[in-house]
């Protein structure tokens, strides 16, 4: 037995050790093609997600010649991590999750963004049997957020409560609940798990207009007022990839159109329109303010 | 005198204080108001109608045995680097190579002291510290697994190896065997099914720490249970959920006959078959991890890594924070109030699984189910029997975050959640430990209970309660434990408690507030084992 015992350890580190020189060798070819990595918050059904996004890699990868590979997050802040160690180039980030990219790596920078994203607002929906009417009904309610990292589905929803003179530690029915996603948002109150929740416009819509919810059971009781939200920001790109790889990025982006429709259906939009990081300064001093950012 | 009395009613007076403290963490849930959500009944019903009615789609049946390979290779590969390291630092620990005196006891409690941080950690958090440190790569999920799987296997090896009887390595001395000798031909014979035993049990932990490694991006079941209750799919939770119940039905089932084959006859088929098993699925794993999943351990350790480790660590130390949350008051405050109430969530987890496992214990030991024990024999004993222990599997094949998850639909988030989910999970074992223990019983005396016209629960209070109490006792300490260490992570999904707070600061990026809270649940984790241990030695 104690042979046996022996014999398979070595043959452990054995194999730990011959995998390790193998795949040094391995590492050293993908170094040299340098993956262009894209990413995405999870905020939606990550199936659709993650098939629109490979799309979109592979569009990306054709207009600009870049090896474009979509990597898959587990959650907001995976994906700010991500983008903080350079290991995802470009990422499309809610406005919250923006704001603290562009915080942690200097040079970062919001390209572009759907029309829809310079207007955005976040939706209040409930029970319809609640028969709510005006935010304040919410009082004394069970309630459910979105991500806690994203800005449609927590942090503006957050930021108009208090405006409106709701706390949501104390004000609610027990401590708010926060879903992770947008979709899932909607399906709990739905399936009545929630009275009420805060979710993001677009997906929203989407959900009515694919017939996805049913509004006999929910229904919207309470639009926020604008604010900016999602951008694609890109990583300080050029440094690795060579000048001009950023515009090149930009255009190709930008020049989405009618025969990418597939792809962009799941952004809810027609096309990406340029912006900056200056239109993020307000949900930077909101996010400040609530104390998520320091 | 007083103390005297202390001595002699000590088990009544531990077990009155014991109840007392679960009906204290009570009143930590305000029972006025409705626990449920509005619709978290329906939500339940509907999350167990899908139990029976799991989705068995050739496509989902496929991703899910995928799902189980992922699952089963990284638990494989996380323990077996575990085992590595326990049985370096339980050699180590157990002082078994030290000569005696100050300097080799001064080894030995640093080892052990070792072996107690490591496992103090919860693997999920020692994960996560790890993506954030070094980033998503295959061997944050392995590592994370095996050092506090090291950690508990190497306390519990350096155990056995410090209770072996003195005699036999007495006599292998004098023959003049060296240490190394010593060891192989003294010591290892005799631990060796206790370990093999132990480890098999760890194996089945690590399939379950495996599939929630989910959490920090590893693929596997967990991320497929995780995905479909995001859509709210659950007869698809359901099918990925029996296949996790599946993998660890079949390790138990491998334990068993491992064990029973080992200490009958050396030379049975199972053994060399189990051997093969183990090398099969240890090359499988790495060759799975390494060649699919591109694991490099070369890159773990680039600079650009270490560069950000650095900057990570200096985060958690709060250097370049103008005001980190160790030195804040406000801070420390909310702090204290969540490790109390994480403090009464564990208290309220073991009470719960404690009643639950005496309302089924009896009918779930074989003993009592033939009638040997009771001397009556029903036909509806076997039933309830067959029942009892499908739903110990049920609850123990699931892990406490899955439970989590599923509770948070139904309950209003706060520390009840939680304590559901932990003693949900917790529960199973300790009524699988305990019906064993019934099993064990010397029926003699509570036949003759039985015979004298005794009832049910006049044979438990009066035959069986008195005779395993001890050992009863040292389960639900011992469990209550693990309960506090994985605290934090049904508070991940929002269960309430530090956890809750752990996740929000990790995605706002408040990296002293981490540390601060880091620090309290250590501090509670390190409490409750004291406390357990100072339990356990005064019902001794």
């Amino acid at each position: 037995m104690k042979k046996r015992l022996i014999l398979s350890f070595s043959l452990l580190i054995v194999l730990a050790l011959s995998a390790c020189s193998q795949n040094d060798k391995e590492e050293t070819e993908v170094d040299s093609n340098k993956v262009f990595n894209i990413g995405a918050i999870p905020d939606q059904n990550a199936a659709e997600l993650n098939r629109s996004m490979e799309q979109i890699a592979e569009y990306l990868a054709s207009e600009t010649g870049l090896d474009v590979k979509f990597v898959p997050s587990v959650d907001y802040a995976a994906l700010v991590t991500a983008f903080e160690r350079g290991e995802v180039q470009l990422a499309w980030f809610g406005g919250l999750t923006s704001v603290q990219a562009m915080s942690l790596v200097e040079g970062a920078e919001a390209i572009a963004q759907r029309p829809r994203d310079e207007e955005f607002h976040s939706v209040f929906v409930a029970q319809k049997d609640l028969q709510l009417d005006s935010l304040e009904d919410i009082k004394g309610l069970s309630f459910t957020f979105g991500s806690e990292s994203s800005t449609s589905g927590h942090l503006m929803p957050r930021y108009y409560m208090l405006e409106n003179g709701i706390d949501p530690e104390e004000d609610l029915a027990g401590e708010p609940n926060y879903s992770g996603s947008h979709d899932k948002t909607y399906k709990l109150v739905e399936s009545g798990t929630f009275q009420a929740g805060a979710l993001n416009e677009a997906v929203w819509e989407g959900a009515v207009k694919e017939g996805k919810v049913d509004l006999n059971k929910v229904d919207v009781f309470y639009t926020t007022p604008a604010y900016y939200d999602y951008n694609w920001t890109i990583n300080t790109v050029d440094d690795v990839f060579g000048a001009g790889t950023k515009e090149k990025v930009k255009k190709a982006l930008l020049s989405m159109g009618e025969a990418q429709k597939e792809m962009l259906d799941i952004f809810e939009t027609d096309k990406f329109i340029e912006t900056t990081n200056e239109n993020y300064d307000a949900i930077e001093k909101v996010a400040k303010e609530l104390g998520i950012i320091k | 005198m007083r103390l005297e009395l202390f001595s002699t009613h000590k088990k009544t007076y531990l077990t009155f204080i014991l109840i007392g403290v679960f009906l204290w963490s009570l009143l930590a849930v305000n029972w006025d108001k409705d626990l449920f959500h509005s619709g978290g009944l329906s939500t339940l019903f509907q999350i167990l109608e899908a139990l029976f009615q799991p989705d068995l789609s050739k496509e989902i049946i496929l991703l899910a045995i995928q799902s189980t390979w992922i699952t089963l290779s990284y638990a494989v590969a996380g323990v077996g680097l575990a085992i590595v390291i326990a049985f370096i630092l339980g050699i180590l620990a157990s002082g078994i190579f030290f000569e005696a005196g100050p300097l080799g006891s001064l080894f030995k409690t640093i080892f052990r002291g070792v072996l107690g941080f490591l496992r103090a950690i919860h693997e999920l958090v020692w994960a996560w510290l790890f993506v954030a440190s070094f980033g998503l790569s295959p061997f944050a999920a392995i590592f994370a697994l095996a050092l506090p799987f090291g950690g508990i296997l190497g306390r519990i090896f350096a155990d056995m190896l410090a209770d072996v009887p003195e005699e036999p390595i007495q006599a292998l001395k004098s023959t003049g065997a060296s240490r190394w000798q010593l060891f192989f031909y003294g010591y290892f014979p005799i631990v060796k099914t206790g370990m093999l035993s132990y480890t098999m049990y760890r194996f089945e932990c690590g399939i379950r720490s495996s599939a929630i490694m989910s959490f920090v991006g590893l693929g596997g079941l967990g991320y497929q249970i995780q995905l479909s209750l995001d859509d709210l799919h659950y007869d698809e939770v359901w099918t990925f959920i029996f296949f996790l119940i599946a993998i660890v039905v079949l390790i138990d089932w491998w334990s068993s006959q491992l064990r029973s084959k080992w200490t009958h006859s050396t030379k049975h088929w199972f053994l060399p078959f189990s051997s093969l098993l183990t090398a099969g699925l240890l090359v499988g794993a790495w060759c799975y991890i390494y060649i699919v999943d591109r694991a490099s351990i070369i890159e773990l350790f680039s600079t650009k890594n270490l560069e950000f480790a650095k900057k990570f660590f200096a985060n958690m130390f709060g250097l370049g924070d103008e005001s980190p949350a160790f030195f804040n008051g406000e801070s420390w405050k909310a702090a204290i109030s969540l490790t109390y109430d994480t403090l009464r969530m564990s208290i309220m987890a073991i009470g719960f699984s404690t009643v639950l496992m005496f309302l089924t214990v009896l009918p779930a030991a074989r003993n009592v189910a033939n009638g040997k024990l009771t001397l009556t024999r029903r036909w509806y004993n076997w039933v309830s029997f067959a029942v009892i222990r499908v739903g110990y599997i049920l609850s123990r094949a699931i892990p406490e975050l899955v439970w989590a998850m599923m509770i948070i639909f139904i309950f209003k988030p706060g520390i009840l959640p939680g304590a559901i989910a932990l003693a949900l999970h917790n529960f199973g074992i300790l009524g699988k430990l305990c019906a064993e223990v019934v099993e064990d019983l010397d029926a003699r005396p509570i036949r003759h209970l039985a015979s004298s016209g005794a009832g049910k629960g006049q044979i438990l209070m009066y035959g069986v309660l008195p005779s395993v109490f001890p050992q009863f006792l040292t389960y639900i300490l011992y469990r209550w434990e693990v309960i506090m260490r994985t605290t934090i992570i049904v508070g991940f999904v929002g269960a309430g408690g530090l956890g809750q707070q752990f996740k929000l600061s990790m995605s706002f990026f408040h990296y002293s507030d981490i540390t601060l809270l880091l620090f309290c649940y250590i501090l509670l984790v390190w409490a409750a084992d004291f406390i357990s241990e100072w339990a356990r030695k005064t019902v001794k």
